[in-house]
């Protein structure tokens, strides 16, 4: 039987369904025996969602094995229980789980405190008075339940700031005493004590130090120990390094900790792979919002970056720019950016890169003229993938001119705009909301100067309505400007 | 949080194991597998680990025949998932010995065990090899 139902178990895998067989599997978790009690909870929790019917079938099995006296049965159903347990059935083996976490076993101990989390996710009110026990099972003997318990404690702090800051201590005190390598040496990985507990609390870390100089304070001693300390030679050492960064970058600022931080990131964006500039490439954005300076230091690798052929480090390099756009740059920084866009097939990336152009435009723009043709060009090649109200917010601005009581810049910015609509519009396929923008300014102003006809500015918007008789939207816009047109002509 | 699921996909795109900790329906499921397969399989030697999809990041890793896949939300560090990567197959190759794709077909729930005592609730719970294997070498022995 178990042969059978690990073969559903593939047979699912490969995207075939054997909903058929469910009940089966429910059954084998009945059987006394170990291995195939804990496969039919496997296969179960496979096919199963918590919100199928099958899992009140579940619910009594689970209810006795979390009593057995067998260690490794409760430990399968602790696992059985993560996956499948909402929160309409959370009360029937809550008080149970509650028990576990004291249990002699510190596996068990270990799953319990997951199984809390889990129920913390899935429905808070009912564990809210428990959430005391995340605290006590911090200070628990065994690593491997003080480690599986920062998970946990980690959504907590997320959500409340402040209710966790007097943990700093204890976290800080743990973080040391799992650099100075006093964890038993089964959590080395790659000779480094603990990483993947050591990069958790420096999570947690960042996250209590954020905006809070007392906090902050009381940890700038360990995280400085482990730059010094780390190896750095291998991807796990790097990976702990970067997070250090991260943290220092969130916290209160401290001068040596942020020079120990730009050393590192000089050494990833130097290095070979690919994967290391990418992490420098995130710490550089990080670290900028602290000390801009750095972003000038690193200038050729940054560019470099850009020209790579890897899309990865292109994206990740461009999020960057898009951190380090003042005024000065803004314009060469967005004319890469749109010329990116146009090179992109995804579309839900470039509505992305597209925003974030509007994004700068609207925020930097040194000159009027710059920004008009910055949006021209935005809507020429992403005009169907842009939000409609940035059509109205470029209308708006040429209609109401840039709040500068400044009537002649404003009508030498709206001939401009006329100029160049008018060379675009004899171009085919022009997405529909930039047709519309175009076919409302040379409406409305498209005579404004004198230097085009009235006739002339509605040829050309009858051409248009012509060229483009399928789009509703563009008729109709193309009628309105004709109206206004023909109003001058009349006048 | 973290995690979102953990695929091991073979070069012909055949899925070997897959564990979600989001609950997704098999035709979504097929037609993730299949889109993030072909965004990795296109990709060569020189380029990151790391690619983005959708709203979330995919952390891969190419073992022989065998393509280890991670799905993981925005905020997780990418490299320490790599190397997480690395020690679950650490962890099967001191359990099976030379592990290889073979190994993970026919001893599937063996590889889905290992990794129950690794990831509960898509967060990384247990690193120690002894930690995780003890219970899988208990039941061995006993049963």
């Amino acid at each position: 039987m178990k042969e059978y139902i690990i073969r559903l178990v593939y047979v699912e895998m490969l995207g075939h369904d054997a909903s058929f067989a469910y009940i089966h599997a429910v059954k084998m978790t009945h059987d006394d025996n170990l291995v195939l009690k804990r496969t039919g909870y496997l296969a179960v929790s496979l096919f199963l969602n918590d919100d199928h019917d099958p899992i009140i079938l579940i619910v009594n099995t689970i209810q006795k094995d979390l009593k057995s006296d067998n260690y490794l049965v409760v430990c399968t159903a602790l696992n059985a229980v993560c996956k499948l347990i909402n929160d309409e059935t959370v009360p029937a083996v809550l008080p149970q789980v509650v028990e576990l976490l004291g249990h002699q076993k510190e596996a068990v101990r270990k799953k319990a405190i997951m199984v809390l989390h889990r129920f913390y996710q899935k429905s808070p009110s009912s564990v809210s008075h428990l959430v005391s026990n995340f605290r006590k099972r911090l200070c628990d003997n065994d690593p491997g339940v003080m480690g599986a318990t920062l998970c946990p404690l980690f959504d907590l702090i997320t959500i409340d700031v402040n209710t966790y800051k007097d943990l700093v201590v204890s976290f800080v005190s743990i973080l040391k005493q799992v650099a100075e390598r006093r964890l038993p040496k089964t959590y080395d990985y790659h000779q480094l004590p603990a990483p993947f507990i050591q990069i958790r609390l420096l999570k947690i870390l960042a996250l209590l130090g954020s905006g809070d100089k007392q906090s902050s304070e009381k940890m700038y001693m360990v995280v400085g120990d482990i730059f010094k300390k780390c190896d750095s030679t291998s991807n796990i050492g790097n990976a702990v390094l970067y997070e250090c960064i991260c943290c220092v970058s969130a916290i209160h600022p401290n001068p040596k900790l942020l020079e120990q931080a730009a050393q590192v990131i000089s050494r990833f964006l130097k290095s070979d792979s690919h994967n290391l500039k990418y992490m420098g490439i995130d710490a550089l954005g990080r670290l900028i919002k602290i000390s801009p300076e750095i972003a000038e230091q690193h200038q050729l690798a940054v560019i470099d970056c850009l020209e790579d052929p890897d899309d990865t480090l292109k994206r990740k390099t461009f999020e960057l720019l898009y951190k380090m756009t003042k005024s000065s740059n803004v314009e060469v920084i967005v004319d890469r950016m749109i010329d990116y866009m146009i090179s992109l097939n995804d579309n839900h990336y470039k509505t992305y890169i597209a925003s974030r152009c509007v994004e700068l435009a609207e925020q930097f723009a040194p000159s009027n003229q710059w920004f008009i043709q910055t949006m021209n060009k935005v809507f020429e090649h992403a005009g169907d993938l842009v939000n409609v109200k940035v059509a109205h917010n470029l209308m708006k601005l040429i209609a109401e001119g840039f709040g500068e009581d400044d009537d002649t810049a404003d009508s030498q910015l709206r001939s401009s705009a006329v100029e160049s609509y008018l060379r675009i519009i004899g171009e085919p396929k022009l997405p529909s909301v930039f047709l519309q923008v175009i076919c409302w300014v040379l409406g409305e102003y498209g005579t404004a100067d004198g230097k085009y006809s009235a006739s002339y500015i509605t040829g050309k918007l009858c051409d248009v309505a012509e060229a483009y008789s399928n789009d509703e939207t563009v008729k109709f816009a193309g009628q309105f400007s004709l109206r206004s047109s023909v109003h001058e002509v009349e006048a | 949080m973290g995690i979102r699921f953990i695929l091991m996909v073979n070069k012909q795109g055949q899925t070997r194991l897959a564990q979600y900790y989001e609950y997704l329906t098999l035709e979504e499921r097929r037609a993730l597998e299949a889109e993030i397969v072909r965004k990795c399989l296109a990709r060569n030697e020189q380029q990151c680990s790391f690619v983005e999809h959708r709203n979330y990041k995919i952390v891969y890793r190419r073992y022989a025949s065998l393509f280890f896949l991670v799905g993981v939300d925005n905020d997780e560090n990418e490299l320490a998932i790599l190397e997480f990567i690395h020690l679950l197959v650490e962890t099967m190759d001191r359990h099976f010995g030379n592990v290889c794709e073979l190994d993970i077909m026919f001893h599937l729930e063996k590889a889905h065990f290992m990794l129950e005592e690794m990831v509960m609730n898509g967060c990384i719970v247990e690193t120690s090899k002894t930690n995780i294997l003890a219970p899988i070498q208990l039941m061995d022995k006993t049963y």
